[in-house]
């Protein structure tokens, strides 16, 4: 009876410790993706079936987990614009509007595959829990489930370079199952200063058949920025912090 | 005929592979930052073109008051051009913002133009949560749509074009910000002084007075919510609150609510007698955005102005005009209509001026599968006399820097009601706008 108790509970523990591992590849995840706190410049790229591209620039700020603001530079139609996300709640400010508005992570403030919760990705850590990990011959891949309702996007399958422990493809999918996007990692990149990451990311959807959204990182470096610069009256002058 | 094939072949072969070695090179993509560096002085804005209809409503009042001295017209067309310039310049420690607003236009009756200084305003920042600042400047305060009966110190936004860059006022202000850990995560306070004399601010209210308002900002347990008063002194002392808040990932409620302590109301009866009624008012609204699965946004919204006229102070306005008309018409006496344009182009011309409204707009991205396509209907009621407008709109902004929007207005309701008695009763409009 005492072997049959004893042998339950180690069922019951094993897939615990193997959460538990994967926590700490997801943490890994996160830092080696950027630091907590940097900045740094972005273009996204949107292209249609039929070649044509539309490009933006996004000068990007985050502190903490969960803290980030990204500025529009460019195309001079969307100039001026902010956007700001402290957890899961999000903003977007729009000079002419004048004031910032809340938007939702399933928005896209760009109009791309790209979403308002890729656009303004804080750490998975924040936002998933780690429900397994399969092991395969070069990466780890980990089925993460969202922590709340908020979420973007219900569960994630995230295949890691297991040398790197960087992402390499990420499979989002919505609480129906239906597969909405996926995001691949491309490029590895010494950014100095101890960053090396992918440097594009591109992503393509079931859901717009022919289009893919591209994004790349440049000057991205670690960075600290006080509290009162991730709040909606600052939003209007983000673009002072830029160098 | 061979060699002509293998000819035919080996150049086919060739421009594939060109085509793939370009699409190759086309998949490479290159990013360097460099040039989005900050600059001591930037410059950017729109040019805009813009083309109106107008189906003129020759029953309606507005449209009687407004031709009485003119040949009859069914339909009016105007040709618009504008040019907004916003800039920054970043002298010694502070940063001077300007917005310029200029328009010309053009129809079958008139001509005109417009220059106006939206902002212009100087701001240092001493320290990250603090900024002071004076000059023009345009506050939008509050969490509606269509409507923002808590925006104090603002010109009103069109319900029509809420987006529209407004000409903001001349006032000194600040922004203090805190942040904290915690479940109330920011406070915000924002301060402002605004003068308002017969030369500055004029059209606000009475001249004489430098007006203080101020706005306290939380985000607390992940709701918005602000608090704003304005003192006594060119307009009624008045206070109010809003919040927003996302209920999930793709669904937000806001709502507002201001009383105005006693608010002088010019009102006046059916025989052309202007009284000021004088009395406290309450204003709210209660707003929703929701977005569907299908990337389809649904804006409602409900809307109590406790500063509007009642159907019976309309219908007294309403009759008033006619009996102007009418004497004018048989006397050629132009005494009461003097007065009745005067009112039509005073307190009665204001948009939305009864009490009670609904708000709805969907608008569909990537209308038909065509990404940067968007089409959107809006529709606007008055509650009290079932009155209404819909507007279906196109927008398509796929080309880089570039807008094209096509709206068409069309109005409904009957006699003495408020979209029933407007200017014009259908009215298309056209713009192409460039981003520089």
């Amino acid at each position: 009876m005492k072997k049959l108790l004893w042998l339950a509970l180690c069922l019951i523990a094993l897939p615990a410790a193997a959460a538990m591992d994967g926590t700490q590849i997801l943490q890994k995840v996160d830092r080696n993706l950027e630091p907590e706190s940097y900045e740094t410049y972005r273009k996204l790229i949107d292209i249609q079936p039929d070649g044509s591209k539309k490009e933006y620039v996004l000068y990007t700020l985050k502190k903490g987990r969960d803290k980030l603001v990204a500025l529009f530079l460019s195309p001079a139609s969307d100039k001026g614009r902010s956007t700001l996300r402290i957890g899961d709640n999000m903003w977007l400010y729009i000079p002419d509007v004048g004031r910032p508005i809340r938007i939702t992570s399933l928005q896209s403030v760009t109009g791309s595959v790209f979403n308002n919760a890729d656009i303004l990705r804080v750490d998975y850590t924040a936002e998933y829990n780690v429900e397994s990990v399969e092991e395969q011959k070069d990466a780890y891949v980990l089925s993460l489930k969202a922590k709340t309702g908020e979420v973007a996007y219900d569960r994630l399958k995230m295949w890691v370079d297991k040398q790197l422990l960087l992402p390499v493809t990420i499979e989002a999918y919505a609480a129906s199952g239906l597969l909405l996007k996926t995001l691949r990692f491309k490029d590895i990149k010494d950014f100095g200063g101890g960053i090396k990451r992918p440097a594009t990311l591109e992503t393509d959807s079931p859901l717009y058949k022919g289009y893919k959204s591209v994004m790349l990182w440049s000057a991205l470096k670690k960075a600290t920025f006080p509290d009162e610069v991730f709040t909606l009256n600052y939003l209007p002058r983000v673009q002072e912090l830029r160098k | 005929m061979s060699m002509q094939r293998a000819s035919w072949a080996r150049w086919s072969l060739l421009f594939l592979l060109s085509v793939a070695a370009y699409a190759s090179a086309a998949e490479e993509y290159s990013f360097d930052a460099s040039e989005f560096e900050k600059k001591p002085f930037e410059l950017g804005g729109y040019l805009q073109l813009k083309q109106d209809n107008f189906a003129l409503n020759r029953d309606g009042t507005f449209y009687k008051l407004g031709n009485t001295s003119q040949s009859q017209r069914d339909s009016l067309d105007r040709t618009t051009g504008t040019l907004e310039l916003v800039g920054k310049l970043r002298p010694g420690i502070g940063t001077f913002d300007f917005h310029t607003h200029s328009d010309a236009w053009n129809d079958q009756l008139a001509h005109g133009q417009n220059n106006k200084m939206f902002e212009a305003a100087y701001s240092i920042r001493p320290d990250p949560g603090l900024t002071i600042e004076a000059g023009k400047r345009t506050l939008r305060w509050g969490k509606g749509y269509a409507w923002n009966p808590i925006g104090f110190v603002e010109r009103p936004k069109d319900p029509n074009d809420p987006d529209l860059a407004r000409e903001g006022l001349v006032m000194a202000d600040a922004d203090l910000i805190l942040n904290r850990d915690g479940p109330l995560q920011t406070i915000a306070f924002t301060p402002v002084l605004m003068p308002v004399s017969s030369d500055v601010n004029s059209g606000f209210g009475v001249p004489g007075y430098i007006n203080p308002a101020a706005k306290l900002y939380l985000l607390y347990r992940d709701t918005d919510i602000d608090f704003a008063w304005q003192g006594k002194g060119s307009r009624a002392a008045r206070f109010g609150a809003d919040f927003s808040r996302n209920m999930s990932s793709n669904f937000e409620i806001h709502g507002e609510w201001v009383r105005i302590q006693q608010l002088a109301k010019p009102v006046v009866d059916s025989v052309g007698n202007v009284a000021t009624a004088t009395a406290n008012a309450t204003s709210y609204l209660l707003g929703l955005r929701y977005l569907t699965e299908s990337d389809t946004t649904y804006i409602a919204e409900y809307y109590r102005n406790g500063t509007g006229y009642s159907d019976q102070e309309f219908r007294d306005f309403y009759q008033f005009a006619d009996s102007a008309l009418q004497q004018f018409q048989k006397s050629g006496s132009g005494k009461l209509l003097q007065k009745a344009t005067t009112l039509s182009e005073g307190n009665y011309s204001r948009p939305n001026l009864g009490t009670d409204y609904l708000y709805f707009r969907a608008q569909q991205k990537d209308t038909l599968g065509v990404v940067y396509f968007q089409a959107a209907v809006t529709a606007m009621m008055n509650v009290r006399d079932r009155s209404y407008q819909v507007t279906p709109e196109l927008l398509y902004t796929g080309v880089k820097n570039f807008d094209l929007r096509a709206r068409l207005y069309l109005l409904q309701g009957g006699a003495g009601t408020e979209f029933g008695e407007k200017l014009n009763s259908r009215k298309l409009e056209l713009y192409a706008r460039y981003y520089f």
